[in-house]
Order: structure tokens, then sequence, then C-alpha cells
């Protein structure tokens, strides 16, 4: 009982943010754009999300003919079960994690690559080959950037000894505050993971699996009403679990930036750790929407030359060179 | 509470490894088939296996189950024709799964694996760490094997490529590294000269 | 270690559960008024061309085969990450063998063009 209210206290949250990324995204981009974007519903379009929400509560499910029925309506929810699934191991504070297993890292790892299945089985239940072509491209998108992802992975553990997400944080802790996080040594490391993570996502610019103007919206063109506000809920609920598990593994998770330095640290002693983690989270998730809002989108082969002929041997290499480090005990990170 | 997950998960285990092999479409085979394994990384990690079981899950469901579902969605296979053979092969087919079933019998049978055989696995606290028990022995007492897995996978890579790589001669495309080196001079060419004079007639 | 993992057995189930409610929502509140043009797979407006589940590039399969090849290094790689301080020397050696032999699998393909995209 207990457990079940803690896990509402999670998904809660982690759907009101979803449903206001959405409304900050139109927002973000909007003003990239010299727009206003969104402010009719509610002061300052505030309710838009609310809005948007029931009016997609409201939207005619179709079930095409010639599709699988029973696979069409499981392959979105599929889709959000692992996005969610995964937050049982996020750490939001010291002590505030739903499930503190130790092989926590694996546990992240593994459930990123069941996310694929939803997006394979929509499209191959549709039956259409806008859908199909889609969920092609996507997976084998997403598998080619789940290696690099898990290359990083792997040095983020060489460097903390650890496959706690609790204790890859404390491993950042230091006398140093921010200098003290992963994202100095393992500067390489923190970009193609986030980076994969764009691609993983399916957001722009590797958004070649929806990409609206060619195979109009891809693997889930066939969905509307409720179905497709599933896998927009998904895809959301993977930017924010993206996001958050990079402030985790590289920017010090829920540690404070000025930790250790004199007079500043004192001076920001008294913000709870659960702020300074979600701040660097939607530092994170502002960049997906910048990302967006200025880059065109890649073209396939170029997509799958930056994740086999780039990001895989530079995590090789940084493989390596973490080793030394650790080895050689080198400070302020390893000694 | 542990015996009642146990009996569930295996129910489930057991019921979808046997429409694995009864399902008519072999997409919704492959699906059972990705139940199947998952609830065996249930099984594992009850038996506090926990590397192990988040293994199989990462291995198995997340990279082999792709591939095989690739395989089966786009072979387009004809079903109706695959089954004509059905009968014609049964006497040959009988004694090759009775063999079979046999030789299971004798490798895995009560036998060898009962009860008496494997102590219950002891229950750990929450700070052990089945990730490390493996790694202290994997690559110290068992390193010789370790390096052959990597032998095995060179071979695994090059006997992939040798047998699905077939280049099209006639196929244009570009080259990603070329298009992303490219500086600004070789494009443009400013060329400079000198104002020409309008004629006056 | 047991107790551990019961939290995710039950978000697991509230996972699927949060995905089934929208859907079920869905299907009460929403109007259900089909007709066969708007249940036909969309194709730009044009009718349905042969059927959608067609033959396709092998290219696809060879991503699929080397990427179960990586994600196996990647689970070699995990444990031996966890542990390298305590093995030292002798565990970085090995573990730099390993990944020697599987460059000289990942060179091998980039000189085919397996990882060419054409």
């Amino acid at each position: 009982m207990q457990i079940t209210l803690k896990i509402v206290a999670i998904v809660v949250p982690i759907m009101l943010s979803v449903a206001y990324l959405t409304l900050a995204e139109r927002k973000v981009i909007g003003y990239i754009q010299v727009r206003i974007g969104p402010n009719r519903v509610g002061p300052r379009g505030l309710l838009q999300p609310i809005a948007d929400g029931i009016k997609l509560a409201f939207k005619e499910i179709i079930l095409p003919t010639n599709a699988n029925l029973f696979l069409f309506v499981l392959a979105p929810i599929l889709v959000l079960a692992p996005a969610l699934a995964a937050w049982a191991v996020v750490p939001f504070d010291e002590g505030m994690v739903l499930a503190d297993i130790d092989a926590g890292l694996l546990y992240i790892l593994a459930l990123t690559s069941v996310g694929v299945y939803g997006v394979i089985i929509a499209g191959w239940a549709s039956n259409s080959k806008y859908a199909f072509l889609g969920a092609l491209r996507s997976s084998a998108q997403v598998v080619s950037y789940e290696i690099a992802m898990g290359f990083a992975l792997v040095v983020v553990l060489m460097a903390a000894g650890s496959l706690n997400l609790q204790d890859i944080v404390l491993a950042q802790k230091g006398e140093l505050g921010f200098i003290n996080w992963f994202w100095i040594p393992l500067l390489p490391m923190f970009l193609v993971y986030f980076i994969s993570g764009v691609a993983e996502t399916n957001r722009a610019p590797f958004d070649v699996a929806e990409g609206e103007s060619e195979i109009v919206a891809g693997f889930h063109v066939e969905y509307s009403g409720m179905t497709f506000a599933v896998f927009f809920l998904a895809e959301y609920a993977n930017m924010i679990l993206i996001s958050i598990l990079t402030a985790v593994m590289f920017m010090g998770g829920w540690l404070s930036p000025f930790e250790g330095i004199p007079g500043l640290g004192a001076m920001f002693d008294w913000v709870p750790g659960i702020v300074w983690l979600l701040l660097k989270t939607a530092f994170l998730l502002f960049l997906f929407l910048w990302f967006r809002a200025t880059f065109p989108r890649y073209r396939y082969d170029q997509i799958m030359r930056l994740g086999w002929k780039v990001f895989i041997p530079v995590t090789i290499v940084w493989i390596v060179v973490t080793g030394v480090f650790v080895l050689g005990n080198i400070p302020p990170w390893f000694d | 509470m542990e015996l009642f997950i146990f009996y569930a998960f295996a129910a489930v285990m057991i019921g979808s490894a046997l429409a694995v092999i009864t399902v008519r479409n072999p997409v919704i085979a492959v699906l059972f088939l990705v139940l199947t394994f998952f609830t065996s990384a249930a099984i594992w990690m009850l038996m506090e296996a926990e590397f192990l079981a988040l293994t199989l899950i990462l291995v198995y469901v997340g990279a082999v189950m792709v591939l095989f579902l690739f395989v089966v969605m786009m072979l387009d296979i004809n079903i109706s024709v695959l089954r004509e053979g059905f009968v014609k092969n049964l006497y040959v087919g009988i004694p090759v799964a009775l063999i079979i079933v046999a030789e299971l019998i004798t490798v895995v049978g009560v036998k060898n694996f009962g009860f008496e055989k494997f102590a219950a696995p002891v229950p750990h606290g929450p700070d052990y760490s089945n990730t490390k028990e493996i790694g202290r022995v994997l690559y110290t007492d068992y390193v010789y094997a370790f390096e052959l897995a990597a032998v095995v996978l060179l071979v695994a890579i090059i006997a992939a490529i040798a047998l699905t790589m077939r280049r099209r001669p006639d196929s244009k495309y570009q080259d990603p590294a070329k298009q992303v080196l490219v500086q600004r001079k070789d494009r443009i060419r400013m060329v400079r000269m000198a104002a020409e004079k309008k004629k006056s007639d | 270690m047991l107790e551990n993992y019961l939290p995710i057995l039950v978000f697991l189930v509230m996972g699927l559960l949060f995905g089934i409610g929208p859907v079920v929502a869905g299907f009460i509140l929403a109007p259900n008024k089909p007709d066969s043009e708007k249940l036909s797979p969309y194709e730009c407006g044009f009718e349905a061309f042969e059927d959608s589940r067609m033959k396709f590039d092998v290219r696809y399969y060879l991503v699929a085969i080397l990427f179960i090849i990586f994600d196996l290094e990647i689970a070699f790689l995990f444990p031996w990450a966890v542990v390298m301080e305590e093995l030292g020397m002798f565990g970085f050696m090995a573990m730099l063998m390993f990944l020697g032999i599987l460059v000289i699998g990942f060179i091998y393909e980039w000189n085919k063009g397996a990882l060419e995209w054409e």
C-alpha cells in the first residue's frame, strides 16, 4: 500500500511535468521564432495542456480495418510502461529513492532497450506503409544509439565504481563543488550520452522516424485520440527521464554546485537537494527544445554515421582513457 | 509472498512458452517468446541472480528478439504453403521429437536437477552486489574463457558481414564524412575583377 | 536484495495500468462512428497499394546483428567496470585485450562498409 502511494507520488508529478513540458515546448519555440505561442486558454495560455488533454479524451479512436487490433491497442501501453518504471531507481535526494537496488544502472539500460518493442509493434500492427517505414527507421536508429549509450554508462560505472545511482551521485561529491562532478573528466561521454538520449527519444534533429514532412508522423500515423496521447506521454516522459539521468550521472544529481566553495557553499546550504536536481533537469530539458528550434532534421545515413562511426569509437577510446584516470588516481575526481 | 510471485511467473512462463509453438501467426509467436524471456528473467531474479536476470532482459529481450522480430515481420512468409508439408513430414518429425525429448529427460531430468542436488539460493542483504561477485571471478579465474568469448564475438562479426553484406554497384550515395568536412573555400571561389566601363554610344 | 525489487514489480504493473487507464477512458468517452473510408490505411488520400507488409533492405538485419554483438560486449564490460579498481592492472590488461580483439572486428566492419548507409 505504501509502495503504491509512493509510486503515485512519483508518477503524478511526471504526468503534470509532461503536460506542462508540451506547453513549455510550444512557448519556447514560439519565442525563439518571435511568436508568443499559445495564449488563449487561461492566463497566458497556462491551461492549454489541460484543454489539449480533454480534447484528446473525446476524440474518436480509429481502429484500422487491416490492423491487428490487440497489438494495435497494446503498443502505446508497452511504450509507456518502461518509460515510467525506469523512474523507480532515480534518486531525488539522499535516501529519496523508491527502489534502492544495487544494479540500478543495468536496470535502466535493460528498460530502455525494452522500449523499442512498442514502436515496432505499433508499426507492424497498423498495417500501413508509413507506419511500417517509421517503425523500421526508428528501431534501427534506437538500437544503434543504444550501443553508444551503453558504452557511456560503462564509463560512468568505471568512474563511480558502483551500479547504484545514489552511489554514483555520492562519488561526485567533493570539496570543489561542480568541478568534482563527472562532466569534466567524462566530458565526451556526457555529450555522447545526452545526444544519444535525444536520438533515443526520436526527438529533433533525429526525428526521421516521425518525419512529418516525409512519412507523415511515421509509426503512429494510424493512431488517434487517447492511444495517440499515450504515445505522446511516453515520448515526453522519456525526455524527462533522459534529462534527469544525465543530471544524476554527470552533473552531480542533487548535489549543490557550490558545495565546499568558501562563502558560496554556506550561502546556498538551505536549498534542498531536490531543487538542484530539478533545476539541472529543467536546463537539460530546455536543451531538447532548443535543439528542436535550431537544427534541421538529419538525413538517415548521417544519423547512422554519427552513431556507429563517431560515437562508438569515441566511447571505446574513453573507456581506455578513464581506465588510466582511475588506476592513476587522478585528483580531484579519482583520488 | 515470494512463493506466490514464483508460481504466478512460472504459470505465465509455461503458458507463453506453449503459445510460442501453437500460435499460428509467427509475429505473435515471437512476442510470446519475448514474454517467456521476461518471466524467466523474473524467476532468475527470485533465485538471487540479479546480474544475469537483468542481462537476460538486456541481451535477449532487448537485442536478440528485436532481430527475430525484424526477420519474422519482414519476410512475409506464406503460412498456408508451410502447412502443406506438415503431414508429409510427420513420420520423420515424430521420431526426431521423441529422441530430443528422451535426451532432455536424461540430461535435465529430476535425477540430475532435483532439489537435493542444488541448495536453495541464500538470500542476501540489500548491500550485496551480485555484479561485483561476477566481476571478481570473471576477469581473474576465468580470464581465459573471457578472452575466448571475445574471439567468438569477433567470428560472429565477420560471419554476419560475410553473409549479409551485398553492395549494390548501382546505388548512389553520399559520404557524410566528406560533407561534414567541407570548407567554404571548396565551394565558393571569390572572383575579383575590375569594374567594366559601360560603353557610351 | 529481493525486497528491493518488490517496488519495481509493483511499478511495472502500475506502469501498465497508467497506460491502460487513458486508453480505456478514451474508448468510453470518445464517439465511435466508423466507416470504411475512415478505417482504411492512410496513404495520402490514395487507395492503398498492395499489402503493406513487404520485404525490405537486408541492411536492417545487419544493424540488428551488429547490435546484438555490441550489446553482449556491454554486458561483459559492466561487471568489469564495477570492480576495476579492485582488479587493478591485471583486470585492465585483460579488458584491453578483450577490447582489442573486438576493435579488430570493428575495423573490419568499417573497411567492409558495413557501417555505411547507402
